[in-house]
């Protein structure tokens, strides 16, 4: 491909008259333009992979007054406990729950919320909201509350994980919690059962 | 039947103008790129699913290291130069102005109060080795968390710059974890957040792929 011509040197030098070498002007670019393009895609994969992916957290205010609070159906509630080793421990409600473990995988975590979720919407039905979306538009969303706990053994990780399966089972209620002493003791002995009530909750959510 | 021979044409284009495009193209996206600073601690995000970008507002970033330690960054020259002179003059820290210019030329810093003039007369490259504990967070006593202090007065001096007309938006909050992070490190920063009312903020995370759709695209293939 290279087009830099060498003029032969043999069998030139004729009558003495020395022409001045013809050099063709042509230089091959191919490999400037590689190098050039290379380049370019470095730019641009590094410039838009610069601009990082995020996940908007809304929590809720430290003092609500108890008369704001939205009274819910323990039939309805799912807490999760995010334990350590990658291990969710979950229950259903509070009074006699029973304490179920599992991971975060798809057949896992994503399940437990899934059929949980087809529980509470066979019972209670679909809520009609206003569609923050599209203005004057509504939607349904599943009624069903869960509870998102992490222990001091879950990293952050876990607590994205869960979030995501939020998202992507489209549980519209959730909420990130503190744990409380008795569901810590909960997770020790479920023996034992837990000794946890809706008024402790309260308390809780309200002290922070 | 005579044998068509095809015409050979010369396997050279001519690529003058392939290569200008090329790098006027690669001129352009060096000029448009920015020059990530350098960071105090390697964080590797959690994925998610979610789609949504950093908005090109100002940020300010809490960064959370795996072993825990907090440290801050801010955009905004001006805005940190502000809250500088603020938090100087307010604790007596004794910083020079040519510190305070080297504060807001900084990246993220992770250090207490008392420490941030030693931390900031440290060369730029060797800053990286200065033993940074993290910003002090007193989870008992908002007042005196240092954490709750340096944000509350960034998000003020941020809105002093807004309305001076030198920056357009007010902070976004940016809470920048590792995926190690343990979780009271992370408890202790939302909890902070939550005690100078910023309820709402924002986790970063790296890309993932999206259980629903890639259901809905197999889907769509079995339908065919």
């Amino acid at each position: 491909m290279a087009e830099m011509q060498t003029a032969e040197s043999g069998g030139k030098k004729k009558g003495g008259k020395v022409r001045g070498k013809k050099m063709s002007t042509r230089v091959d670019l191919t490999p400037m333009v590689d190098l050039g393009f290379l380049l370019i895609t470095f730019f641009m994969l590094t410039t838009t992979l610069a601009k990082p992916q995020i996940m908007p957290v809304v929590m809720p205010e430290k003092d609500v007054d108890k008369e704001d609070l939205v009274e819910t159906k323990e039939s309805q509630v799912l807490t999760l406990l995010l334990g350590g080793g990658d291990k969710v421990y979950y229950y259903e409600g509070i009074t006699d729950a029973k304490l179920d473990s599992t991971d975060y995988s798809a057949e896992g975590l994503r399940k437990v919320i899934l059929s949980k979720k087809d529980k509470v919407n066979a019972q209670f039905g679909e809520k009609e909201i206003d569609d923050p979306k599209n203005p004057g538009g509504k939607k349904n969303i599943s009624k069903m509350n869960v509870i998102i706990k992490p222990t001091k053994d879950a990293v952050y990780k876990n607590l994205v994980d869960a979030f995501d399966e939020m998202k992507i089972c489209n549980v519209a209620l959730y909420v990130l919690l503190d744990i409380s002493k008795q569901e810590e003791d909960f997770i020790k002995n479920p023996a034992a059962g837990l000794k946890f009530s809706v008024d402790d909750q309260v308390e809780a959510q309200q002290t922070k | 039947m005579p044998k068509h021979k095809p015409k050979r044409g010369s396997p050279s284009i001519d690529m003058t103008a392939m290569c200008d495009v090329a790098f006027l193209l690669l001129t352009f996206f060096m000029l448009t790129a920015k020059a990530k600073p350098q960071e105090q601690v390697v964080i590797d995000t959690p994925s998610s699913i979610s789609e949504t970008k950093l908005p090109d507002a100002g940020t300010l970033t809490i960064l959370v290291g795996p072993d825990g330690n907090v440290f801050l960054d801010m955009a905004g020259q001006h805005t940190r130069k502000s809250l500088i002179d603020d938090v100087n003059s307010r604790f007596q820290m004794g910083l020079t102005e040519e510190d305070k210019v080297k504060f807001s030329n900084a990246g993220s810093f992770g250090v207490s109060r008392s420490r941030l003039k030693q931390y900031l007369e440290t060369e730029p490259s060797q800053r990286a080795k200065f033993p940074s504990t993290g910003i002090p967070i007193d989870t008992a006593d908002v007042n005196k968390s240092e954490l709750a202090d340096w944000i509350h007065n960034a998000r003020l001096a941020q809105f002093r710059m807004k309305q001076e007309g030198k920056v357009k938006d007010e902070y976004v909050m940016v809470v920048k974890a590792d995926k190690d992070t343990p979780y009271p490190a992370i408890q202790k920063v939302i909890n902070t957040l939550i005690d100078i009312n910023v309820n709402k903020f924002n986790l970063i995370t790296d890309s993932e792929a999206d259980p629903n759709k890639k259901d809905a695209i197999k889907g769509k293939a079995e339908e065919k």
